[in-house]
């Protein structure tokens, strides 16, 4: 009847086949074959189904279905979860704590502290009164309408990722600069990381943890921005001229001189181009994070689409522009005096 | 009025040999849910082999689907419409003539509620009312799942919360910030025995497969349930949710062009127990809801045959007749 039948019975496996109890639940195809009268007909050419384990299934009831395979997988990974969890638990506590701390922190200091403080910081990095001006003003913008709080949670939330995506990012890229094995093995889950949709891996990450962990989201923005970070530490020691290099040799240093002294401050433009890349990408996922309870202006994104509430999605939507310019700016006016004082 | 019964007459007759003869295309909504995915692929098989329709099926979700409605008359049906999540949009389209409620879809409604895993109240029977959960917070782990922000539930349990001052009780509110973390974190919760605590509604794929019991918060009283409906009410009252109205609605200008499909959609409506089994059903065979669907359809035949008219019937006896 189904079409594989004599691929089973010429291997002489009827037997095994007859074993297999099929209880399948009716396909909406066998529904509207039975409608139409036009059960038990035969298949032409034209409707060859692809081997597949389904259509396998049909004509041996003892061949696992497409679903056990996803089944199994379920099942596997609930089995393991509970070992898992003692793993990967302690490892990715410290993580919770750096942001509930600095949530806290944050959230806790007096507005008149916190705004001059970071004003500060951008003073020291960049050395420009006209950004400082900026900064100022979009700070005091988002704070006049309100937004004051949601959006010091934002920052708060992407500080702390982006410091640990460079602190992990940039060893990794050294170590995938230094050994051609290591960057074949890397890129691959370097892709994969930019292309799974992060409810993949957030889900069963919350078997493993409790949902009201907050690593759970740092978990989400730090597997999706610490991508260019690495990528690019990567490309800027590789890219580093070979002439520098030799003439580094000649002078007898060692490889760990040759690192420090010669190769990261020459790639240096580049990582800090990565690191600009890391924190723009962070605050993209922002309010995927907050599909993850991650407080922040990404909760107002998400409440203003699901009440259409334009005029909140909007604002809010705004506000994690605003964010983005200040510390695009910041990173970019950084990275110029790097590039400024290396070319003296 | 007397001029006009002919004409109404001679429409009656001459409708439905042509509508049946010739249903036009036809688009509607699959929410992202399951017990929708389930109604969908009932009433999408009946459509396209009782009335030959051309049906197309657009996945969408209750606000999208309203929106699109305003803006466009488009899709033609939307089914197992929360009537308390699409909000006063809704209702101010059905005011304005552009799309009308023609059955109630799921009778006698969705459940909503807070639930706690049945294990947990078998083994201390006081967590069945919510006094007894805020006499002892410990044995629900100290924590209420709430509902994500933007979503209905969440403006009733958050004036629930502050009504009965659960946090005082020592209990945390931890608001969710998808449905879907509100789900893994029960599942997760009930498949290691531990215990969890929260708002679901029903029927759900959670809740038909992970055996919950509701915890009592009171008689339901309307005026109360009403102002605990709006934002930050000033006096929020303790009131049990009410059984929820779930639609299925079509655009006016679909009940003209197809009288005969929206008088069939207006009979569409399932036992609420038929759709938590079916729901079972589903998760002990690990099926998809298209295969819920033809279950439904293949073993429910005398429930779905009243639905039909005469013609319909007769072109799906195959299936009924047995």
């Amino acid at each position: 009847m189904a079409t594989y039948d004599f691929l089973f019975s010429s291997l002489g496996l009827k037997e095994w086949c007859a074993e297999g109890k099929s209880d399948a639940p009716m396909s909406m195809a066998a529904l509207l074959n039975k409608s139409k009268g036009t059960e038990g007909a035969e298949t032409s050419l034209w409707d060859l189904p692809f081997p597949s384990m389904d259509a396998l299934n049909e004509s041996c009831a003892a061949f696992p279905k497409s679903r056990e395979l996803t089944r199994g997988l379920e099942e596997g990974f609930l089995a393991i979860k509970d070992n898992l969890s003692i793993v990967l638990d302690p490892i990715t506590q410290p993580l919770s704590w750096a942001l509930d701390g600095t949530l806290y922190g944050m959230l806790n200091t007096p507005w008149w502290i916190v705004i001059p403080i970071l004003l500060a910081v951008v003073l020291f990095v960049t050395k420009s009164w006209k950004l400082v001006g900026f900064v100022a003003g979009s700070l005091c913008l988002l704070a006049f309408i309100d937004y004051y709080e949601y959006a010091m949670q934002t920052l708060a939330i992407i500080f702390v990722c982006a410091f640990l995506c460079v602190l992990l990012g940039v060893p990794i890229g050294i170590a995938m600069s230094r050994s051609d094995m290591m960057q074949r093995l890397t890129v691959p889950v370097l892709d994969m990381l930019q292309t799974l949709p992060p409810f993949v891996y957030l889900i069963p990450l919350i078997f493993l943890f409790s949902v009201t962990e907050s690593k759970l989201y740092g978990i989400a923005i730090i597997l999706y921005a610490i991508v260019p970070v690495i990528r690019l530490t990567n490309l800027g020691i590789r890219l580093v001229d070979k002439d520098v290099i030799e003439a580094a040799n000649a002078f007898g240093m060692t490889s760990h001189q040759k690192l420090f002294k010669v190769q990261i401050p020459l790639a240096l433009p580049n990582i800090m181009a990565g690191v600009n890349q890391t924190i723009m990408m962070s605050l993209a996922m922002v309010v995927i994070a907050s599909l993850v309870s991650a407080p922040g202006l990404g909760v107002l994104v998400l409440q203003g689409i699901r009440n259409l509430e334009l005029g909140v999605g909007l604002v809010a939507g705004l506000g994690i522009v605003i964010l983005a310019v200040i510390l695009d700016r910041v990173t970019k006016a950084s990275l110029a005096r790097i590039n400024a004082s290396q070319k003296q | 009025m007397r001029k006009l019964t002919p004409v109404a007459l001679l429409c009656a007759l001459s409708v439905p040999s042509l509508a049946s003869a010739d249903c036009g295309e036809v688009s509607i909504t699959e929410m992202g849910w399951a017990s929708n995915a389930v109604v969908t692929g009932v009433a999408k098989f009946i459509m396209e082999q009782g009335y030959g329709c051309d049906v197309t099926v657009v996945p969408s979700d209750t606000v999208p689907a309203v929106t699109s409605v305003a803006e466009n008359g488009e899709p033609d049906i939307v089914t197992e419409l929360w009537l308390n999540s699409a909000g006063e949009a809704y209702l101010e389209l059905e005011k304005q003539g552009k799309i009308k409620r023609v059955a109630e879809v799921l009778d006698p409604g969705g459940v909503e509620g807070w639930w706690l895993p049945t294990y947990l109240v078998e083994k201390h029977p006081e967590l069945k009312t919510i006094e007894g959960v805020m006499a002892n917070p410990e044995l629900v782990g100290n924590q209420f799942n709430n509902c994500p922000s933007g979503w209905g539930c969440r403006v009733v349990s958050d004036n629930l919360i502050r009504a009965l001052d659960l946090e005082d009780s020592g209990i945390e509110v931890f608001n969710h910030g998808s449905g879907e973390t509100l789900a893994t974190s029960m599942a997760s919760a009930v498949q290691s025995e531990e215990p969890w605590f929260g708002y679901y509604w029903g029927p759900t794929v959670p809740l038909g497969k992970y055996d919950m019991t509701r915890v009592q918060l009171g008689e339901y009283k309307p005026d109360v349930h009403s102002r605990n409906q709006t934002q930050n009410a000033d006096n929020p009252g303790v009131s049990e949710f009410p059984a929820a109205t779930i639609l299925t609605s079509v655009t006016t200008d679909f009940s003209d062009r197809e009288p005969e499909v929206a008088e069939m959609l207006s009979h569409m409506t399932f036992k609420t127990s038929t759709m938590s089994a079916l729901l079972a059903w589903m998760d002990k065979n690990n099926a998809s809801a298209e295969e819920a669907a033809v279950y439904f359809l293949s073993n429910n035949g005398d429930e779905w045959s009243t639905w039909l008219n005469d013609s319909a019937k007769e072109k799906l006896s195959s299936i009924l007749g047995e």
